[in-house]
């Protein structure tokens, strides 16, 4: 069953780009990785479920239902950590919590304590006071109080020390088990790598590919360099499945994608003084997605 | 309900500094008032020799200022301008200010419709307006009786006070529409309080100028003049009846307008 179905989501504001043409789904219980550089598009899209922006076209569903149509209903079961942290001044933390959870018909105080303590967060403080870090860390607490079915989190972790980091994740991985699906937006890829299931990627409102971390981890991807005695002729390696062919001096480089031994003929053909190929890192993979065609 | 009940908190204290302020401001200008009235001066006379457009300005036209109600319905004139500054400005910030303040993605992704939100918040500045205007009857019933020398005031005083509460309120719901139909949610209580202040300059406009007189609909300033409600007057029904429908107009543009558009986050 899918939680979060999108089709064909465009969102665009006059003449600046916002997202085009945006579809995916996260499946119940699954952590979803939503990876893209600043201003791809994530938290617009994100804005778009939420029903904070209304979207040009396209629609989406969450637990079924139109986001826009059943929006304070689908609320009920959405816990939302936006990317940035604004609050209502001049409360306590304590007294924000308490009002956020005013909100859910749930009795919510032994949950709040139980979150502050292992987010070693103070509820006596005044929010205007906090750091950044701990302003976040209320965000975090705010978006699981209610034990929300689905969690939406946009670029959870900055601002986060490691320590806390650490923390944070084993508390979405425990809210996880217990059955909570969880879309997870983020530029850091070491993050996504480590808790998600499935991710999509984003690059300049669009959606360029949905895949499970593990295929994209799989080895159809090697990272291939190869040393010539001669300079090599530029396009010489330009065949299908290469991508990022960097030709320098005698050293060339590229990635490659495809059925192995069609490389391995065109290598045996010429003369090399070496040679590597190994799998390269997912920095690398999404690398090559952030990048612009030329 | 819990919107309702924080955003009353919200707005606690500067209700409080807004009711003390128009308690001065009756209390300077009935203060005013006992000078003229005790030199021995007749003040009406004084007042004759200016020039209209100066009486105009100053508001004071065909009111018996040596009488304290006379007196006391000029200042009405200033008391309406606070009164309408303070529900135009709550009416703008109550609606824009989770946009300026970027509480918005905390409030509008709780399960409540948009709706509702604003529903809660027009009830708060409603409750602030009733408060102010209840602050202003008993600052005038109190200061006034010091100075009416036996005259019967406290009618007239609340008639010029359901006046006034009329206009708060429309100016209160103009302010929320200007927000909701804005997309930059800072700039909302200023251009409401500059759109009153134009009104308030046409009614001026209009009080120099016999001719134009027709005009007096557009601005809510020339509804409920003191001179024309005081002793016996009353408020005229046609223009209770443009209040209301221009307050109910306004509603709906600000329930339209704020479920229709894109939040600024």
């Amino acid at each position: 069953m899918n939680v979060i179905e999108i089709k064909n989501l465009t969102k665009t504001y006059g003449k600046a780009r916002g997202i085009s043409d945006v579809s995916f789904n996260v499946e119940q219980g699954e952590i979803f990785g939503f990876i893209g550089p600043n201003g791809a598009g994530k938290s617009t899209t994100i804005r778009t479920l939420l029903s904070l922006i209304y979207p040009t076209s396209g629609s989406a569903t969450i637990f079924g239902k139109d986001c826009i149509q059943f929006a304070p209903e689908i609320k009920k079961e959405i816990g939302y950590l936006p990317s940035e942290i604004f609050y209502y001044d001049n409360m306590k933390v304590k007294d924000l919590l308490k009002y956020s959870a005013s909100f859910y018909k749930k009795d919510c105080s032994k949950r709040m304590k139980e979150l502050a303590k292992m987010m070693d967060l103070d509820l006596n403080k005044k929010i205007d006071d906090l750091s950044l870090g701990n302003k976040k860390k209320v965000g975090i607490v705010q978006g699981l109080l209610h034990e929300p079915k689905l969690i939406i989190l946009d670029e959870p972790t900055s601002g986060l020390d490691p320590l806390m980091q650490q923390k944070f994740f084993e508390l979405l991985e425990e809210e996880n088990k217990k059955g909570a699906t969880i879309l997870f937006s983020s530029h850091i890829l070491s993050e996504v790598q480590r808790l998600c299931n499935r991710v999509a990627i984003i690059k300049e409102g669009k959606i360029v590919t949905v895949e499970k971390i593990s295929t994209l981890q799989e080895n159809n991807y090697k990272k291939f360099k190869i040393e010539t005695n001669s300079t090599l002729d530029k396009d010489y390696f330009q065949i299908d499945g290469v991508n990022k062919l960097d030709v320098h001096n005698n050293v060339t480089s590229f990635l490659f994608k495809g059925n192995i031994n069609t490389v391995m003929k065109k290598i045996a053909d010429i003369e090399i003084a070496n040679l590597w190929i190994e799998e390269p890192d997912l920095e690398e993979i999404f690398i090559h997605y952030y990048e612009k065609e030329v | 309900m819990n919107i309702f009940l924080k955003e009353l908190k919200s707005h606690r204290k500067s209700l409080i500094f807004w009711s003390i302020g128009v308690f001065l401001m009756v209390a300077s200008g009935m203060t005013k008032y006992e000078a003229y009235s005790s030199s021995g001066q007749s003040i009406n006379k004084l007042m004759a020799d200016m020039p209209k457009s100066l009486r105009a300005v100053l508001g004071f036209n065909d009111l018996d200022l040596t009488k304290a109600s006379g007196y006391y319905g000029m200042l009405f004139l200033y008391l309406v301008l606070m009164a309408t500054i303070h529900a135009v400005m709550l009416g703008a910030t109550i609606i824009a200010k989770e946009e300026r303040d970027k509480t918005s993605e905390f409030l509008f992704v709780k399960p409540v419709s948009r709706s509702k939100v604003i529903t809660a918040k027009l009830l708060v500045a409603l409750t602030n307006i009733v408060i102010f205007n209840l602050a202003t009857f008993v600052s005038s019933i109190i200061l006034l009786g010091k100075y009416s020398d036996g005259e019967a005031v406290n009618g007239e005083i609340a008639i010029l006070m359901a006046a006034m509460f009329i206009l708060q309120v429309l100016f209160m719901v103009i302010g929320s529409a200007i927000a909701a139909v804005k997309k930059k949610p800072k700039t909302a209580a200023s251009v409401a309080t500059g759109i009153l202040l134009l009104m308030y300059m046409l009614s001026i406009i209009i009080d120099l100028n016999e001719h134009i007189k027709g005009i007096r609909y557009l601005t809510p300033f020339k509804y409920f003049e003191a001179k024309n409600v005081m002793y016996g007057g009353g408020l005229e029904v046609s223009f209770v009846v443009i209040s209301l429908i221009l307050i109910l107009s306004f509603l709906v543009i600000t329930y339209v307008f704020y479920k229709k558009r894109d939040l600024n986050v």
